[in-house]
């Protein structure tokens, strides 16, 4: 007992020292090995926690953060990964210290641009260490699988996806019909079109499927990946600019011939609140899409490393079997634990069951810029 | 003796005086101006980066990066040029010269459009015209149940209606003022020996109002090509992009290499424009200065067409200026821009946070980000309109004095240079020189000063003309006495210039107040969540889908810019000669 104290003392201390000692490596080591009750007090020193997320959810994690542990004001900003990623970078050049937690999918670029620059500092709360596989560990933390996966309207196709083979959605009965956030301004966009390119032989055993001859390529297209990104554009594939927008699209209630398109599962939760009937067509060939790391972790310059810790514990969810009210707003159907010890939401696809490709980010990362560019050509 | 030395004495101190100032002037306008834009060009030039210019300008890629956007920029800028001048013209004809009924009313509503911000006019086009092609919220006509093609809701088209019905009022606004110049006893003798009306208009009033018409033309143009806002909310969903699109969607993602090329050819496209249309102006300078000082001429009786003219001009400035505005008002209370005028809340407004609306966002008036913005916004706008005309004051004070010479002429081309960049290619050069510490200065990305010096920069040349105008009030008699007494040059312009010519001065840091508070294209690349302003926060809002809380927004620029708007037109009574009969 008397020894924690003295322990929050002395960190306290150091954190009162300022900045460049919040950043020496010896207080990192520290901190990450506190408990949560132990950080709080220093936390509350610090007295705010800045988190650049790339999820609107981070509104009512802060809400909750807040009620959680008084005192500490969580500052919350809503950036796509894609913007998040430039920004980081360009604060790094500048020398501000604005971010204490990211909270970002994109991970090949991130553990390439980021990680990799010595821009963020890896963080497993110990507290949840145990419930996580390796893989979930390291380099980042990973606190939930996301998705972009094919959606359609439940409303207008009560008897299932009006699609199984991604291949449809080159057709005629399909034009101007699929819908999807533009990938150059979006990573995780980018990735899924990326993995249609890695996935190249599934997707020609795919075509095979269904149109029953083997695929033809265009001049110039080196694999039936790269094919189908053609052919989807195309087929004057809808580019929008953020996945709200690709949500009501489909999923808007009352119409009649609604689209289909690449989105997130999880979206699914605000169905009713927004009015949507988006779905999730998982009996699709080859896959309906990716899925995908969110990861945390602390900015290397971070001026309030026990709010940030701090944080990133709440984020990963209390010891209750949905996670409790930190985990609460991924607790939906479509969004997968990575913790073993939070069980599978009632109502979603179970992950062993769920067709989507699972990314590669070192594989993405190498051809990723390739496909960007193919994708810049045809727009 | 004595008092030939110490004549002489004094006007050593005056030359070197003279010198100082001008090269501190220079050397302010080289930091501001000349150093970003050379600094963004030579980023192009590193050896990671040449590679850029080879994959803008003849790669596999250069269609889409370059010559496409370049194609629709043009059009844009053609389109628009032609449409402002038509209506722009059209209106300055009737105000100025018939006997068009309300013809103050429609010449103060004719300069209101451009106070009104294009994001604004492009949010109210979708509120309206928005089809089921994204799918979710349909527009008001929809909702009516009529169908919207989609070349009229997304695209060139909309687009180009909307940069129109916003720059139409500065091509009014010149070409009134030369149409008011018209030399009436020409007029009155071409009358008397009957020519026709066509060939009045042709043979006197347009030779009179060419040059007016060439400047409005290339002034539109240059606004259109550089404009952001309007294509990058009404173009995206059918992949429409333009010049400026294309730039701001490069440095969003990183490929920043890229986006100085674009930036760079931004920049001369609209550079060529406005030289191209200075030229054939000039040497015809002696337009705005035929001094009629006959009698007003008789108007033009339009007789029976007199209402139906009327009825146009009249639906036209109603399209522009009222319609917009209701329609952001109203889409900021709807729950769905489908029934506009149904079910209005203030949720958007005063709400606190509720889960089932909009993903928990709270009312405008509930969001710190919001207040903090506006504060932000309001201060940037005090500050630029303070720094900006101050540094206004000094060069034109420096040009009108001490004009002659090479550096008098470089400060010149150089406080004249920004009204050719666009504003985000602006603000591409100013991330590009400041992102990153300079020697022993820290880097300014992120920060309110970066935000005012950029801002000031940009405004400069709206800032000299004011200048300009005020220094040409004062006499330079009262100076130049001043100056022999041993005033200095800061006593001299507080105690002489600035006091006799504040009203002049505050209408034309009022006017900088209101292009700050409603600019886009210059700080939508300069923002950061440290520095949040109203006008990029709509722009969020609104390519998240909350088009409610973007209209709610652009509502509380609209009020701060329209109050500030008719201020300025108060205190300076005579912007519109042409309204006096």
């Amino acid at each position: 007992m008397n020894k924690t104290r003295l322990a929050i003392s002395v960190a306290a201390m150091m954190a009162a020292a300022g900045g460049a000692m919040a950043q020496d490596a010896d207080m990192g080591a520290f901190l990450d090995a506190m408990t949560p009750e132990e950080l709080l007090p220093l936390a509350q020193e610090e007295g705010t926690v800045t988190v650049y997320a790339f999820t609107s959810r981070i509104a009512a994690v802060e809400t909750a953060f807040e009620a959680a542990y008084p005192g500490i004001d969580m500052i919350g900003y809503d950036m796509s990964s894609t913007e998040q990623i430039t920004r980081i970078k360009a604060e790094a050049a500048a020398g501000i210290n604005n971010v204490d937690v990211i909270y970002i999918s994109d991970a090949p670029v991130v553990y390439t641009e980021l990680l990799g620059a010595g821009l963020l500092t890896a963080y497993v709360p110990p507290r949840v260490a145990d419930a996580l596989d390796d893989a979930e560990k390291a380099p980042l933390l990973s606190q939930r699988l996301s998705t972009k996966v094919l959606m359609y309207n439940e409303e207008a196709y009560p008897d299932g996806a009006p699609v199984s083979n991604l291949w449809e959605l080159t057709t005629e009965d399909w034009t101007g019909r699929v819908i999807m956030v533009d990938p150059l301004q979006r990573g995780d966009y980018l990735d899924l079109m990326t993995e249609f390119v890695l996935r190249a032989e599934e997707m020609a055993s795919a075509y095979e499927a269904q149109f029953g001859s083997p695929i033809a390529l265009d001049d110039g297209i080196e694999n039936a990946g790269e094919q189908f990104i053609v052919d989807l554009f195309e087929n004057d594939v809808i580019l929008v600019s953020s996945t709200d927008d690709v949500n009501a699209a489909i999923g808007a209630v009352g119409q009649e011939n609604p689209p289909i398109g690449f989105t997130s599962y999880s979206d699914r939760r605000d169905n009713e609140d927004e009015g949507w009937a988006l779905q999730v067509a998982n009996d699709v060939v080859p896959s309906n899409g990716i899925i995908f790391p969110a990861v945390l972790a602390v900015s290397a310059t971070t001026q309030h490393p026990a709010a940030a810790r701090l944080a990133i514990d709440f984020l990963m969810g209390d010891d209750s079997d949905t996670g409790g009210p930190g985990y609460a707003p991924f607790y939906v159907p479509g969004d997968y634990a990575t913790r073993g010890d939070i069980v599978d939401h009632p109502d979603a696809v179970p992950l062993a069951e769920f067709s989507a490709w699972s990314v590669d980010p070192v594989a993405t990362s190498s051809i990723r810029q390739a496909v960007g560019d193919l994708v810049l050509e045809l727009q | 003796m004595t008092h030939a030395l110490s004549l002489k004495a004094a006007s050593q101190r005056w030359a070197s005086g003279g010198l100082a100032l001008k090269l501190a002037v220079l050397l302010a306008l080289g930091v501001l101006v000349a150093a970003p834009l050379l600094r963004i060009f030579l980023e192009t030039l590193g050896p990671d980066a040449i590679a850029a210019w080879t994959d803008v300008t003849a790669s596999r890629l250069s269609r889409n990066l370059l010559w496409l956007p370049l194609a629709n920029t043009m059009i844009l800028g053609f389109g628009v040029a032609a449409g402002c001048v038509l209506i722009g013209g059209y209106l300055a004809w009737l105000v100025v010269m018939t006997d068009i009924p309300f013809r103050r009313t429609i010449g103060l509503m004719a300069t209101l459009p451009f106070m009104i911000p294009s994001f604004a006019t492009a949010l109210a086009w979708g509120s309206l015209f928005r089809n089921s092609r994204v799918g979710g919220q349909v527009g008001f006509l929809e909702g009516l149940g009529l169908a919207v093609p989609d070349w009229l809701a997304w695209g060139i088209v909309p687009t180009l209606i909307v940069l129109i019905a916003h720059y139409y009022s500065l091509a009014f606004t010149v070409i009134a003022a030369a149409l008011a110049t018209v030399n009436s006893d020409l007029v009155e003798a071409a009358q008397i020996a009957g020519a026709k009306r066509g060939r009045i208009l042709m043979g006197i009033i347009l030779p009179v109002a060419l040059p007016a018409i060439v400047a409005g033309a290339s002034l539109t143009f240059a606004g259109a090509v550089s404009n952001f806002a309007a294509p990058a909310l009404l173009g995206l969903p059918v992949r429409m992009q333009t010049l400026a699109t294309r730039l701001f969607g490069l440095i969003e993602v990183g490929q920043t290499a890229r986006g100085y090329v674009i930036a760079i050819l931004l920049i001369a496209v609209s550079a060529l424009f406005l030289w191209f249309g200075n030229k054939v102006i000039s040497g015809r300078r002696s337009y705005a200065t035929i001094t009629g000082k006959g009698g007003r001429a008789k108007r033009f009786e339009l007789a029976g067409a007199r209402l139906p003219l009327f009825a146009v001009a009249l639906a036209i400035c109603v399209l522009t200026t009222i319609v917009p505005v209701l329609i952001l008002i109203a889409s900021s209370m709807a729950p769905s821009s489908s029934a506009l005028f149904s079910n209005w809340t203030l949720h958007y407004w005063f709400g606190a946070s509720d889960p089932a609306i909009a993903q928990g966002q709270a009312g405008v008036w509930h969001n710190p980000f919001i207040l903090s913005a506006t504060s932000l916004t309001v201060g940037l706008g005090v500050t630029v309109a303070v720094t900006g005309t101050a540094l206004g004051l000094i060069v034109a004070f420096v040009l009108a004095r001490h004009g002659r010479g090479p550096l008098a002429g470089a400060i010149n081309q150089l406080s004249f240079l920004p009204l050719l960049v666009p504003g985000i290619a602006f603000g591409a050069a100013y991330i590009a020189l400041f992102g990153a510490p300079i020697g022993p200065l820290p880097a300014l990305y992120g920060t309110f000063p970066l935000l005012v010096i950029a801002g000031t920069a940009y405004l400069l040349p709206f800032a000299v003309q004011t200048g300009r105008a005020v220094i040409q009030q004062v006499s330079g008699d009262l100076d130049e006495s001043a100056r022999l007494t041993g005033a200095g040059f800061f006593r001299r312009m507080g105690a002489i210039t600035v006091p006799l010519a504040i009203r002049g001065l505050a209408a034309g840091a009022l006017i900088v107040f209101v292009k700050i508070m409603r600019d886009l294209s210059l700080v939508v690349l300069l923002f950061t969540p440290t520095t949040p302003l109203l006008a990029v926060l709509a722009y969020r809002y609104a390519s998240e889908g909350f088009t409610q809380f973007a209209n709610a927004i652009t509502v509380v620029i609209l009020v701060i810019s329209i109050a500030a708007t008719l201020l300025a037109n108060r205190l300076q009574a005579k912007s519109q000669p042409w309204l006096k009969s």
